[in-house]
């Protein structure tokens, strides 16, 4: 089985207000065989989250983003409402890492961040989330 | 802003020697722009997703082909979708413009567009037409 057919059924929600660097993890992470949704913002993020025939698996997002949430934010809801779902925060602000490392499972991917990086963190947290399953 | 030093200016005349369409998607609305991009892909589009027109400028004026636009009327921000047409026809001619609006386009947005399409508008609807505009891009939706 290719990567690619192994994460077919992967949902990971982006969340990235800069729109060349969304574009590059995106597009990255549908080579990877995820299927990606985008989101500019918190604010649509919670829209994906919040509806009812979406199931999201991974959110990748940054932390400062204009509007009514932040990465920060946004994490802590998910924590609260959607434990089962994995966060990646991308960190851009130095003295945010010691927060983040609380909210995701090993902490920030320091921003600039690799794609490849990236869809390595998320492998990670898939392989970690079977074997939580398996136990179960 | 001058689309000179574009990647897409200097790719110019050499998109219809590439089998896959690079679509933009200019969509405010979140769950829109997904379900649109997604059927696009499923046709086998290379397609970049925009939320407004200040990222749709940004992804057009940057490195990547943009072969066709498609574009909602009415987003937030400083231009519309009539502004970004205006501006592609522009700086851009080459890159075509597909305009999705519930109100029908002025006469000189409408002369500047490459298609118009009411709203509302199934995702496999405007693939097809889509479809239409890019003939030699594309030939049928991935299984």
């Amino acid at each position: 089985m290719t990567d690619a057919a192994a994460h077919s059924q992967q949902v990971v929600l982006v969340v990235e207000d800069e729109i060349l660097v969304r574009m590059i993890i995106a597009d990255y992470l549908r080579s990877c065989g995820y299927r990606v949704i985008e989101a500019v913002s918190a604010d649509e993020a919670m829209i994906i989250l919040q509806h009812r025939e979406l199931e999201v698996d991974v959110v990748f997002s940054d932390v400062e983003m204009p509007g009514s949430m932040d990465g920060f934010e946004l994490s802590r809801w998910l924590r609260a409402n959607r434990p089962t779902v994995d966060v990646i925060l991308a960190g851009s602000v130095a003295r945010a890492t010691d927060a983040a490392a609380e909210l995701c499972d090993s902490g920030p991917i320091p921003k600039p961040y690799e794609p490849q990086l990236a869809a390595d963190r998320i492998r990670q947290l898939m392989a970690l989330r079977s074997a939580r399953k398996k136990k179960v | 802003m001058s689309g000179n030093m574009s990647g897409n200016t200097l790719i110019e005349g050499a998109s219809a020697c590439v089998a896959k369409a690079a679509v933009l998607v200019v969509e405010d609305d979140v769950l829109t722009r997904m379900a649109t991009s997604e059927e696009l892909r499923d046709y086998g589009y290379s397609v970049v997703e925009a939320a407004n027109v200040d990222e749709a400028l940004a992804v057009l004026h940057g490195p990547t082909r943009i072969d066709l636009v498609v574009t909602d009327m009415k987003m937030p921000g400083a231009l519309d979708g009539a502004a970004l047409a205006q501006h592609i026809r522009t700086e851009l001619p080459f890159v075509k413009v597909v305009m999705i609006s519930g109100q029908t386009p002025a006469p000189e947005v409408r002369r500047i567009l490459d298609g118009y399409l009411p709203k509302p508008v199934a995702p496999a609807d405007l693939a097809s037409y889509v479809q239409e505009l890019t003939p030699a891009h594309v030939s049928s939706k991935a299984s």
